[in-house]
């Protein structure tokens, strides 16, 4: 029943109109004009808001969401999500912690290796195994956590696991303190930023992630390899949640196996409200950028105008789902289950 | 005919020598599509027997392992239905940490002077009910994919919960339901004994009316289906508000077992839920499996669970042999024929 | 010619008047008339294209006419959807099926209708499956009523569907139910057909049958009436006893179009060399062993109908399928079937029959998608180099006449005909040795198939081997050097189709029917 399927009918020419209005326009924008206005609502709920010390605040914050965002970008982008990043950073901020004792500055390659292993065996339950990857992420996410609790403590309840200060030069040298007066942690998430941006925008399996995102049947076809893809995409993954770990245990000088925990709603929220769409294929690192400063402030600002703090995660989940129906591409599956 | 010691080697034995009633067993068992649960129940309850010396087959342990299931299979049959459809809800710790802090709030308390009494279960299970109106509008209305409106609309409830409960942790003073969750009748726990019930109500449910029906005609092809003439979105609607209306109900009698009604009780609720479901022989692809395969799923994974506590097995690492065994649980049931390319 | 415009005809059931539908830059439906008569088989013949899905479509509410009536049974109906067409007492079973695979044979049967079966709500299956087992009975079907419908037989399935549509029309209180066939006999084994048509006998006494098929003597041996139609019109209507199988196949081809339509002029002589040998492949369920070669600068068309296999001939070589038994060698090579990626690397391409869904990915844009195969190719220093990359999409866009506001616009927003080439020049860019065309021309305006014809022509000029499969038998004479002329699953022959030497399409019309 095939006949006349491939005709330009009027519907999709329809169709073709409607995506020309608004398929010129990057979510990007929106998110910024966003960004404004809320900033601006806020500024209202509280001067301070805007002062020189809260806005560096909000961009270190954002900083460190950031990693893990752009992680969950590559994983959202070829059409998967990751649900383990919240365990991963609180994995990695506790095994930091132990592993500086006996390595030093060795434990930061250490656990971004660590976070590489995490995101290959994610990408082969999903490649191998073909369990979706929401699922399968789940479940190593919660595999995770209970580690993260064992390497805490033992079999005791989790606790936070503190740097001896005998170390603590480990973690100022890298990460702490400032460098012509900006602090170190920006030029890190800045320099992740520029590394995920060429790794997505200029190179061939960067832009494999966006093709099999966008068409997997398609990019199957065309022989691209569609398990070396997602193996690298969530890889990325469990890089850019290792490297949050890191930079929170820094900063904190201690671990603490409970902190991944909002991580997954955030990084997910930044991601979609930055205007990457949950379906793959569309979106980017400029997007999810915006995304994570957004997240930043809207958390930032809760706390300034005095918003309860849990009432925040209300705020987010709202917002999580306006993303989403406003950015899923419905031409991909006539059915949405 | 020689003896053979090889299982294998058995059941051909008995196939020769019983032919038809060997294959109406099969017939029913394959109706009844819970083989490899038994089976796996059947090895649990050996290897913790050899390693417990016997006491895990104790009656105390029994009932316990009965007792502990309850709850998460009222869950667990909540959830399975969405996942029939070919969907799935992740909202159960939002809806059970609302829930729990209404029952706080609502039942006698050292806080306020509420004391709704046994008026509670309504009420419980019309909170969670309506959560789930909710989860159906998303995904049918705004056409969200299940997995990501019932995941934002836990973190939405979780905030609502804490929001109202403060953070406050909130003695049940009202014992009525507290005991009825307590009690024994004729040794089985009152608690077990009512999982069933609603087991069995909602198996008979799904096999013998339309709606149950045409339930499975969407998790099968929706497309079809849609042709056939079924009502998909209201059915849709229906199946989530069900699962919320047994989450609230769940939730209530969790609530009275703590005997504490805290807005942090939904806390990893989902991940066991998901598992007794899947691990019950419910594929996530959808079409196949009812309330028994859920009920028995928590059956099993509880019983696994009970073993390894009395085997004195770390409970983070009870956690990790669980997220495995969702893994391969998950694989075994998956209908690969349907999934295609899985995201 | 016929007598089908006749709409006072006590004997009619329904009388399709007139009907036209017309697609963006396709007519594919044009002023057709058809009478279908109480208690009687029609059978309904024309090729690809020709416009019996569309008009079946109607028939059943799937699509409606753009001009035209429908009167059923003595009454105009507007049929909305294919509800409405069932409760009119319209019923038909596709090629596919519409069975829901979970569910049992008794509820498939009576899916949405089990309000008779209902006892305070709760419904009886016991009586569900005593009404199941005596509907099929009648259909002299006996089987397991509870087996889910996937566990049974294509053939079964088919019964299983025909027993429901005929039980709903009864429902509906509609006495003589009009019954469409879809290309019922394509899955069948040679009992099971036989078994089909002598039921379709019984069955006719109460209903009157629709038969689609391309097996022309399936249809001259089990119609009362047979319809042609060619291009969206009524060619002819004869009763099946005064029918020749010859005249049929003559009224179903023989187009008019301009000379030089398919720029024959421009057809080169293909190589000497092979670039593609196919040795003894075979896919159980498909198509048995067959053989042959594709050579440099050579088209090759390959024509069949329903069931010819020909799709699943190109998926294999492309490495979409695995093929059971055989050998694919492309230049000289052999290559290991079932991996697309594979295929790639050696040289194939493929451009796939729905751009939409398997040629492009829509939400990225032209240039993106031209260069998918090339990246490679276009990196400085190690890293993809955008000026490359542009330089590389301008050319090919300017080389195809690709229409386009920019390199970087969506493809989403492009036409099908710049969509389609789009698709080609992304392969052409990646210097494919062998193509495979899958109706290359289909859902595009006649501007564009005349490019894209030109972009053909080119492709065979600069030694590239084409494997192609068109909408219709004069595309595929006309583009192709040699044709393959496959019917139910086996290589019949091999035509000549040189420039001074093309067939006629009557003369294959008869081989694949």
């Amino acid at each position: 029943m095939a006949d006349i399927e491939q005709a330009d009918t009027a519907e999709s020419q329809d169709a073709r109109k409607r995506l020309m209005r608004t398929g010129r326009i990057s979510p990007v924008y929106f998110t910024i004009a966003l960004l404004v206005v809320v900033g601006l609502l806020f500024y209202l709920g509280n001067r301070n808001f805007l002062s020189l010390y809260n806005l560096n605040t909000i961009i270190s914050f954002s900083a460190i969401l950031l990693m893990v965002a752009l992680g969950q970008t590559c994983a959202i982008l070829v059409g998967g999500i990751d649900l383990s990043v919240g365990g991963l950073v609180s994995f990695i901020s506790v095994v930091f912690i132990l592993l500086i004792e006996p390595l030093g500055y060795l434990a930061y390659p250490a656990c971004l290796l660590i976070g590489v292993i995490v995101g290959y065996i994610n990408g082969n339950i999903l490649t191998r195994i073909k369990i979706p990857s929401f699922i399968a992420t789940l479940a190593t996410g919660g595999i995770l956590t209970s580690l993260a609790y064992i390497a805490s403590s033992g079999a005791g309840a989790p606790r936070p696991v503190n740097l001896s200060p005998a170390n603590y030069h480990v973690v100022d040298n890298i990460v702490n303190g400032r460098l012509l007066n900006v602090s170190k942690v920006l030029y890190i998430g800045f320099a992740v930023l520029v590394l995920f941006y060429i790794i997505l925008r200029f190179t061939s399996t960067g832009r494999n992630i966006f093709y099999v995102g966008s068409n997997i049947k398609m990019s199957w076809m065309s022989g691209i390899s569609i398990s070396k893809t997602r193996n690298i995409a969530f890889i990325l993954s469990g890089a850019g949640a290792a490297i949050t770990g890191l930079l929170i245990s820094s900063v904190r000088y201690g671990g603490d196996p409970m902190v991944g925990n909002a991580y997954i709603l955030n990084s997910i929220a930044a991601v979609v409200v930055g205007g990457t769409a949950l379906t793959g294929g569309a979106g980017g690192v400029i997007n999810t950028l915006f995304g994570a400063i957004f997240m930043s402030m809207l958390d930032n600002g809760m706390n300034v105008v005095g918003i309860n703090q849990y009432f925040q995660q209300a705020i987010l989940g709202a917002m999580v789902i306006v993303g989403v129906t406003l950015t899923f591409d419905r031409t991909k599956t006539p059915i949405v289950k | 005919m020689t003896e053979v010691s090889s299982k294998g080697g058995t059941l051909n034995w008995l196939r020769e020598r019983f032919p038809a009633s060997f294959a109406a067993a099969r017939m029913w068992l394959r109706r009844f599509g819970i083989l490899p649960q038994i089976l796996s129940l059947a090895i649990i309850v050996g290897v913790f027997a050899i390693g417990t010396k016997g006491k895990y087959l104790s009656w105390a342990n029994i009932q316990t392992i009965l007792s502990l299931a309850a709850i998460p299979a009222i869950y667990a049959i909540g959830l399975h239905p969405t996942i029939i459809l070919g969907g799935i809800d992740l909202s159960v710790q939002g809806v059970a940490s609302l829930c729990a802090v209404f029952v706080g709030i609502l039942l006698k308390n050292q806080y306020n002077p509420n004391d709704v009494g046994l008026w509670i279960i309504p009420i419980s299970i019309a909170i969670g009910g309506a959560a789930g109106v909710i989860n159906g509008l998303l995904n049918t209305g705004l056409r969200i994919p299940s997995f990501m409106a019932t995941l934002g609309m836990s973190w939405i409830l979780y905030g609502m919960a804490v929001l109202i409960g403060k953070a406050v942790n909130v003695q049940i003073l009202d014992a009525r339901i507290e005991s009825f969750v307590a009690a024994t009748v004729l040794g089985i726990p009152q608690i077990a004994i009512l999982a069933v019930l609603i087991a069995v109500i909602v198996q008979m449910v799904q096999d013998r009316t339309r709606f149950g029906r045409y339930m499975y005609a969407i998790g099968g092809d929706e497309v079809i289906a849609k042709q056939a003439g079924v009502k998909v979105k209201g059915i849709k609607i229906a199946v989530f508000t069900l699962a919320g209306a047994i989450y609230g109900l769940a939730s209530l009698l969790l609530a009275c077992r703590l005997g504490w009604a805290t807005s942090r009780m939904g806390a990893g609720l989902l991940f066991p839920t998901i598992t007794a479901v899947t691990v019950g022989g419910v594929a996530l692809t959808g079409g196949i499996g009812g309330a028994k395969n859920a009920a028995l799923g928590a059956l099993i994974v509880t019983a696994l669970n009970d073993g390894l506590v009395l085997m004195q097995v770390s409970p983070y690492i009870q956690q990790a042999v669980n997220g495995v065994v969702l893994i391969a649980a998950v694989a075994l049931t998956l209908d690969r024929k349907k999934l295609g390319f899985i995201k | 010619m016929s007598d089908t415009s006749n709409g006072a005809n006590q004997d009619t059931v329904v009388q399709l008047h007139q009907i036209t539908k017309v697609y963006p830059g396709v007519v594919a439906l044009d002023r057709v008339d058809l009478a279908v008569r109480k208690n009687e088989v029609l059978g309904l013949v024309g090729e690809n294209g020709a416009g019996k899905s569309v008009l079946m479509k109607i028939m059943i509410g799937l699509e409606q006419p753009d001009e035209g009536t429908i009167v059923l049974r003595g009454e105009q109906i507007a049929l909305r959807n294919s509800a409405d067409s069932i409760k009119n007492g319209i019923g038909m079973v596709f090629q596919d099926g519409s069975l829901v695979p979970n569910l049992s044979v008794t509820e498939n049967v009576f899916l949405c209708h089990e309000a008779d079966f209902r006892k305070v709500g709760i419904l009886s299956l016991r009586a569900m499956r005593d009404a199941a087992r005596e509907l099929l009975a009648q259909m002299k079907l006996y089987i397991n009523v509870d087996l889910p419908v996937t566990e049974i037989s294509s053939a079964e399935r088919q019964m299983v569907e025909i027993a429901r549509l005929l039980w709903l029309s009864r429902q509906y209180g509609q006495e003589n139910p009009v019954l469409i066939l879809d290309e019922p006999t394509t899955v069948l084994a040679d009992e099971e057909r036989n078994r089909l048509f002598s039921i379709l006998q019984d069955i006719k006494k109460q209903a009157s049958i629709i038969l689609i098929s391309h097996r022309l003597q399936e249809i001259l041996e089990n119609s009362d009436r047979i319809v042609v139609l060619k291009d969206g019109r009524n060619v002819t209507e004869i009763p099946a006893a005064e029918a020749k199988l010859s005249r049929i196949e003559q009224l179903m081809v023989g187009h008019t179009f301009s000379t030089d339509r398919f720029q024959e002029d421009e057809q080169v002589t293909p190589r000497d060399r092979e670039i593609l040998k196919v040795e003894n492949l075979s896919k159980a369920g498909f198509f048995e062993p067959l053989s042959f070669t594709v050579r440099e600068r050579e088209i090759v068309g390959l024509v069949g109908l329903v069931g010819s296999g020909k799709e699943a001939v190109c998926n294999c070589i492309a490495g979409l399928d695995k093929a059971d038994t055989g050998d694919i060698f492309l230049g000289g090579r052999k290559l290991p079937g079932g991996s697309p990626s594979a295929a790639v690397r050696a040289g194939i391409g493929h451009i796939p029959i729905d751009r939409r869904s398997e040629g492009l990915a829509l939400m990225m844009s032209v240039a993106e998608n031209v260069n998918l195969l090339v990246l490679n190719h276009l990196k400085t220093a190690g890293l993809l180099s955008p000026v490359r990359e542009k330089k590389n999409a301008q050319y090919w866009i300017s080389e195809c006449q690709i229409k386009t506001p920019s390199i970087g616009t969506l493809c989403a927003n492009l036409s099908g005909g710049n969509q389609q080439k789009t698709v080609i020049s992304k392969w052409l860019s990646s210097r494919v040795r062998l193509l495979i065309l899958d109706h290359p021309t289909r859902g595009v305006d006649v501007g564009a198939k005349d490019e894209i014809y030109k972009l053909i022509r080119r492709l065979a000029k600069e030694g590239i081997g084409m494997l192609i499969m068109c909408d219709t038998l004069e595309e595929d004479i006309g583009l192709a050097s040699r044709m393959l002329v496959m019917k139910d699953g086996r290589l019949v022959k091999e035509i000549d189709s040189s420039s001074h030497n093309k067939p006629a399409p009557q003369d294959i019309i008869g081989l694949i029917v």
